[in-house]
């Protein structure tokens, strides 16, 4: 009995001491790694700049002009690249948190977290320094409110973009159906999409939409260029009033039986669609490396054109998707050298290569200037279009219930009346709008001279009220 | 008298030692309970009545409790969660059942399709629900082919698009997942009951469906009385395959609670809102009170199931 208690004892302590000492083990482990990495850092006067990207498709180039950097600069620096594909945002601000952030965070982040927090830190001394920098990337032309830049502080600047939403066609069944090019106007398009799906018997049809936001794909963007946005920048509120006619000529798609039955995944769709399931498919200029090597189009010739607006005129910008960027985190003690980084990686050089291997397309006049468009293959049929621009950043709000890219599909599937919808959107909306600008949590972005062709080039003001 | 006093005082000090060496052989197991339960259940708290959305967080009183009470789509979401556990419950429990009861016969082959009906279990719900995206395709649907090729249907159902017929989609797929789970533990009970019983229920004449209603079902009794507890809070909790396969549509048809508190915590792709984790944990904390008063109910009303045996 004795002997079995003193046995329980011992087998406690050992348990114990044993969790104790696993935390122990690890916590020297890391001081471990720390000292030796600051001392790499010391004794051979290099400094490792840690560099997060949640980038992984353009890893292979990266990580080759990141080792012929290592090797041949003379400012003893070592880029250390770091892939961190999930919860990117959070990563990064726990790192923050705990003290081990990178350097250097590259792709954007939102700066309504990371610019407001002071995570990341202005780039506008940099940048006025180094005129090359200026010349190669415009950051002063690309700053865009809300989204890189807030009150004329530029936290960091874009050296690709992703085109805004065309048109994918399949020219076999557009030609059967008697069509050779897409119409601009948004009738005649859904009346081309339900002449293909009458011809097509059940087998093929007219357009798909795919379950991920499809909203976003075609009926937005229709919006957008016909002039119709959900944020009144003008008198800072959201009014979503302007979406009756788009989403009236949107429910035809389903009501006629126009649309393929399913909106699945995305690449699901985009495998129907290469396999001429349906004629028309619309997204963005991602669509190019999909089409000619993820899932290669090899029975048809498929075409790109522009998404049609209600009237056939252009009366909106198109948005764009600004990529590629890098921010300096506040808490790197080697600023200065991160800076270096950046030129490099925003170097004519490194961004020549990068668009043409055909990871972006160009985002200054320079740059579309210098690179050789016959290597970008069918990225050059989604290059930028005159009325293509970035919509300065809506405040983002706490919103009761469903967002409106949500509730305006379900309005096109036939859930929910329109006219409910929009009432409900302006509500939601101006109610989350209201008290998060009476907590202080967000600004009232006013734009008074706001031109919707010219979107980001009007004048922020932030009202607290 | 000396020697009753010391050994008083041995056993005070047996008793003490041994004390200590529950307390110390208990001390992980509390270490581990502290800090990967109880705290991240107190941590909820902390946040219900701010808007927190990961970065900073803003009190705002009893803002969320009055958003809560006006949010249509929460409630929205509750009533469909308890309309899918019903579905759910009213078809996985008989069936499982039935299931242990046939595959509990002394047959050739009955191990090899426990495992196959137990086979769904292990399967990641999320490859679950993808697969069950092919099957239920409108298009080109397994299901739709199989059915039209035995001239079923005439024209192909719109299992996934269609707002009166997705909440039988789900419900085939939750069925799938845990019957094979259920059926397990049903087979276990099963194998509780003393042959005894059967043999004298043998004797007495009872055929088949007398000896199942009369001998295996009461004496089940407590073991159901478990299995139907874990299956309610399972299904209230459901929303993994769910998110998969329909995303909560079409038109939040699909939408549970649990998957609409996900879309909070973690943000929607909508651009103007952004992860609500302050109203997500007021919402977590509804939820669970509504999962726990359920629970309550249910453990009130059968109560006297532990009574049968």
């Amino acid at each position: 009995m004795k002997r079995k208690r003193l046995f329980s004892l011992l087998l406690a302590l050992v348990l114990t001491l044993g969790l104790t000492a696993c935390g122990e083990n690890q916590t020297s482990e890391e001081q471990g790694a720390t000292n030796q990495k600051s001392g790499e850092a010391t004794t051979e006067e290099i400094t490792t700049i840690e560099v997060w990207t949640q980038d992984r498709h353009d890893s292979e180039y990266v990580q080759a002009k990141i080792e012929e950097y290592n090797e041949t600069n003379t400012d003893g620096i070592l880029i250390s690249l770091n892939v961190v594909t999930d919860d990117y945002e959070n990563m990064l601000a726990l790192a923050y948190a705990g003290g081990t952030a990178p350097d250097i965070a590259s792709t954007p982040v939102a700066l309504n977290t990371f610019a407001d927090t002071g995570m990341i830190i202005p780039l506008n001394e940099y940048i006025d320094s180094d005129e090359t920098y200026q010349k190669v990337n415009a950051p002063y032309k690309n700053a865009y409110e809300g989204l890189n830049s807030k009150d004329g502080n530029i936290y960091y600047v874009y050296s690709g973009m992703r085109s805004g939403v065309r048109v994918q066609y399949n020219k076999t069944l557009l030609e059967e159906a008697g069509y050779t090019e897409i119409p601009e106007k948004l009738e005649d398009y859904i009346e081309m999409a339900k002449d293909i799906t009458v011809k097509g018997s059940g087998e093929t049809f007219g357009i798909g939409f795919t379950s991920s936001s499809p909203f976003e794909r075609l009926l937005e963007m229709s919006a957008q260029v016909s002039g119709v946005y959900y944020y009144d920048y003008v008198n800072g509120r959201y009014d979503f009033s302007g979406y009756k006619d788009i989403l009236e000529l949107g429910q035809r798609f389903i009501s006629e039986d126009i649309a393929y039955p399913d909106q699945q995944g995305v690449d699901n769709m985009r495998a129907l669609f290469a396999q001429g399931e349906f004629a028309l498919w619309s997204n963005a200029s991602q669509e190019a490396g999909v089409f000619t090597s993820q899932i290669p189009i090899t029975d048809f010739e498929w075409g790109v054109g522009t998404v049609p607006s209600l009237t056939g005129e252009v009366n909106g910008a198109l948005q764009t998707n600004p990529s590629k960027a890098y921010a300096i985190f506040s808490s790197s003690e080697h600023k200065d050298k991160a800076w270096k980084v950046i030129q490099y990686f925003q170097s004519e050089e490194f961004i020549k290569g990068y668009l043409e291997e055909g990871y972006s397309l160009p985002i200054t006049q320079y740059m579309d200037g210098v690179i050789d468009k016959t290597k970008i293959g069918r990225l050059a049929d989604f290059s930028l279009l005159e009325y293509e621009s970035v919509y300065p950043t809506p405040p983002t709000v706490n919103l009761t219930g469903d967002n409106y890219r949500i509730l305006l599909w379900n309005a096109v599937m036939g859930h929910i009346g329109i006219d409910e919808a929009i009432e409900d959107l302006n509500k939601r909306y101006n109610d989350a709008l209201d008290a998060d600008v009476a907590s202080g949590a967000v600004k009232r972005l006013v734009i008074s001279d706001y031109d919707p062709l010219n979107p980001s080039e009007g004048t922020a003001t932030y009202l607290t009220e | 008298m000396n020697i009753t006093r010391k050994k008083n005082i041995i056993k005070t000090s047996h008793k003490k030692s041994g004390n200590i060496a529950t307390f110390l052989m208990l001390s992980p197991a509390i270490l581990f309970l502290l800090v990967c339960s109880i705290y991240p259940f107190l941590w909820i708290f902390r946040y219900i009545a701010s808007d927190y959305n990961g970065f900073t967080a803003n009190f705002t009183g009893t803002r969320n409790l009055v958003r809560m009470l006006n949010d249509s789509t929460f409630w929205g979401s509750v009533l469909h969660t308890f309309e899918y556990a019903f579905y759910k419950l009213i078809f996985i429990i008989p069936l499982s059942l039935l299931m242990a009861v046939l595959l509990n016969q002394k047959i050739k082959g009955t191990v090899l399709f426990r495992g196959i009906y137990f086979m769904p279990t292990i399967i990641s719900t999320a490859i679950a629900g993808m697969i069950f995206g092919f099957i239920f395709a409108t298009q080109n649907g397994i299901l739709n082919s199989v059915l039209m090729a035995m001239n079923i249907i005439d024209s192909p159902i719109k299992w996934l698009s269609s707002q009166s017929i997705v909440m039988a989609s789900i419900t085939i797929l939750a069925i799938w997942g845990g019957l094979g789970n259920y059926m397990l533990y049903f087979l276990t009970g099963i194998n509780g009951i003393n042959e005894d019983v059967y043999e004298s229920a043998k004797i007495d004449g009872a055929n088949a469906i007398q000896t199942f209603f009369r001998v295996t079902l009461p004496m089940l009794s407590p073991v159901m009385k478990v299995i139907l507890m874990l299956a309610i809070t399972g299904a209230f909790k459901d929303y993994e395959a769910i998110m998969v396969l329909t995303n909560g549509g079409p038109g939040n048809r699909s939408n549970v609670m649990f998957l609409y508190i996900y879309r909070l915590i973690f943000g929607s792709s909508g651009g103007t809102s952004q992860a609500q984790i302050g109203y997500g944990a007021l919402l977590s904390v509804v939820a669970a009170l509504i999962v726990g008063i359920v629970t309550a109910i249910y453990l009130y009303v059968s109560r006297k199931l532990d009574d049968v045996v």
